[in-house]
């Protein structure tokens, strides 16, 4: 059976850019592309970079901040009131 | 800038709970969620342990299907063990066993709830007692004085808000934490991360098929243990790991508990349909440090106190919430708010239930790692058990002749399990029964202890 998660969340929009990536500091160890759940993260030329419409498909889990040793990835809860909501969490 | 006596940066249980007593206590106070309202940010498990109950009765008892719809209480956790080829070798149906010794512990093991129904009751038990709650707003920073001495936060729209005490329960990812100074970053084996699947199911078919079941533990071999908790009309299915053990998306694990063939059929039989995806982080620590200094507490997830064995959250986060709420109503009232009177905090916490949970931490939480969310262990652990606990029940040979291969059977695994046994099993006895089993003389010494005294 495959789960389709993409009708599996609920978000409210208008959450402003709220992660980034320092290419300077990115060692290129994709660790964020193993952790994030959504796929968010991918390597170019050795440095991890975010989807586009990341901010249409984020948990908000921070794992890939949390993950990110060299600290090359900065991440801010979305502004208050909007992203990701959870009704059964 | 608008000032209060205290400040607690979080809406979630702990948050909650700190703000109720903090106002009680006749402090001005304020608590801010970045969700439009508590709750709607969180996901976990989720069930609620009976100590909630013995601690906390007054308040608890007004916890009732009427403010939280999803509430169901269950009395049976199942564990189900999977060997490596995904099949279901075995399972272990259990009830409060009859040294449990207290009500309601004795009449169920957890209150499922979920944290949409759960976190916006206790938050409204904390504005009726007089606490003010500012909804959707993110504080993203502390306001410190010339000398570098907290007063205050500020919002995400550069609006100020003082008070002498700041409470951080602000979960996993602590700004509080960060920006006080007591924490950079969780190390990777702190900090687990969980996703975590909602399903629909039919209130009937939940009664009618899982009947007093509360949850159910998969012990796989092939993903590190998933839990699934059932509420009045919904499952949740979930797993997780320290951030610095997954080696492929987590949900790769997850999908793969979804597919085992007896979790399909289960799912088939309960009409279930997925309905949520879920993923957040959950600290699963050794033991908390750092968990407060001038003008600053760190409670719940945001001071790394979920349980070192199931990481149970909510608990800890309400004691916690508590005893930082006392401990600053005090400080401020003998108008010493310094880390030298927060001390009282961290001693406070240590002698609570949530310290005494921590007394083998380390130990719990290093076994927990290497059996059950360890996939390589679990391999050889899950069919070494089942020869023991399943292998007699077989009718393929005399059972004098089972007995003998069973247990040629376990010699086989010894050599793999010898060695978890002295390097995980017996630090954690030692610790747990306060013996110094590492010693095998003493241990050889204790085990007559067991025996029935001669008369």
């Amino acid at each position: 059976m495959k789960i389709d998660v993409k009708n599996l969340m609920k978000r409210i929009p208008g959450t402003g850019d709220f992660i980034s990536v320092d290419p300077e500091k990115c060692i290129g160890c994709g660790r964020c592309t193993v952790v994030c759940v959504m796929n968010l993260w991918l390597l170019r030329d050795g440095v991890a970079q975010l989807v586009e419409d990341y901010q249409e498909k984020c948990l908000e889990c921070a794992a890939c901040y949390s993950v990110c040793e060299p600290d090359a990835i900065q991440f801010r809860y979305p502004k208050g009131g909007t992203g990701i909501i959870y009704e059964q969490g | 800038m608008k000032t209060w006596d205290i400040i607690i940066v979080g809406g979630g249980p702990g948050g909650s709970m700190a703000a109720k007593v903090a106002a009680e206590k006749g402090l001005k106070t304020v608590f801010f969620e970045r969700g439009r309202k508590s709750g709607e940010k969180n996901s976990s498990g989720c069930g609620l342990g009976p100590r909630l109950w013995r601690d906390f009765p007054e308040m608890m008892k007004r916890l009732t299907p009427e403010v939280a719809p999803s509430m169901r209480p269950g009395i049976m956790a199942r564990n189900y063990f999977i060997n490596k080829d995904d099949e279901v070798v075995g399972m272990v149906m259990a009830r409060p066993t009859e040294s449990v010794q207290y009500e309601p512990a004795k009449s169920w093991i957890t209150m499922n709830c979920y944290r949409s129904d759960f976190d916006p009751w206790m938050a409204s038990l904390a504005i009726e007692a007089g606490a003010e709650q500012i909804t959707s707003t993110l504080i993203i920073d502390l306001i410190k004085d010339d000398r570098g001495k907290v007063i205050g936060v500020q919002d995400e729209n550069g609006q100020k808000y003082g008070a002498s005490i700041v409470i951080g329960a602000d979960g996993a990812l602590s700004m509080v934490a960060q920006k006080s100074g007591l924490r950079h970053k969780w190390q990777l084996s702190q900090i687990t991360l969980v996703p975590q699947y909602d399903f629909y199911v039919p209130r009937e078919n939940i009664d009618k098929i899982m009947g007093d079941e509360t949850l159910a533990v998969w012990w796989g071999s092939t993903f590190p243990a998933a839990y699934q908790v059932f509420f009045a009309e919904g499952m949740h299915l979930g797993l997780g790991n320290w951030l610095n053990w997954w080696d492929k998306n987590p949900l790769y694990y997850l999908n793969r508990v979804v597919n085992l063939p007896y979790f399909q059929r289960l799912m088939k039989l309960l009409e279930a349909k997925p309905r949520e995806l879920q993923s957040h982080l959950l600290p699963w620590m050794a033991y908390p440090e750092n968990t407060y200094t001038d003008n600053v507490m760190l409670i719940g997830d945001a001071g790394g106190f979920p349980c070192p064995l199931e990481a149970e959250g909510i608990y800890p986060a309400i004691v916690t919430g508590k005893i930082a709420a006392e401990v600053a109503a005090q400080a401020i009232s003998d108008g010493d708010t310094s880390k030298g009177a927060l001390k009282a905090y961290e001693e406070g916490w240590k002698k609570s239930s949530v310290g005494i949970e921590f007394e083998a931490g380390p130990e719990l939480q290093h076994i927990w790692s290497r059996l059950p969310f360890e996939p390589k262990t679990m391999e050889w652990f899950v069919p070494m058990m089942m020869e023991l606990l399943g292998g007699i029940y077989d009718w393929s040979e005399p059972h004098a002749v089972r007995v003998r291969n069973i247990l040629e059977a376990v010699r086989g695994y010894l050599p793999k399990a010898i060695p978890f046994i002295m390097q995980e099993v017996i630090p954690l006895l030692s610790k747990v029964l306060k013996e110094d089993f590492e010693n095998l003389t003493k241990l050889s010494e204790f085990i007559p202890k067991l025996l029935p005294k001669k008369k």
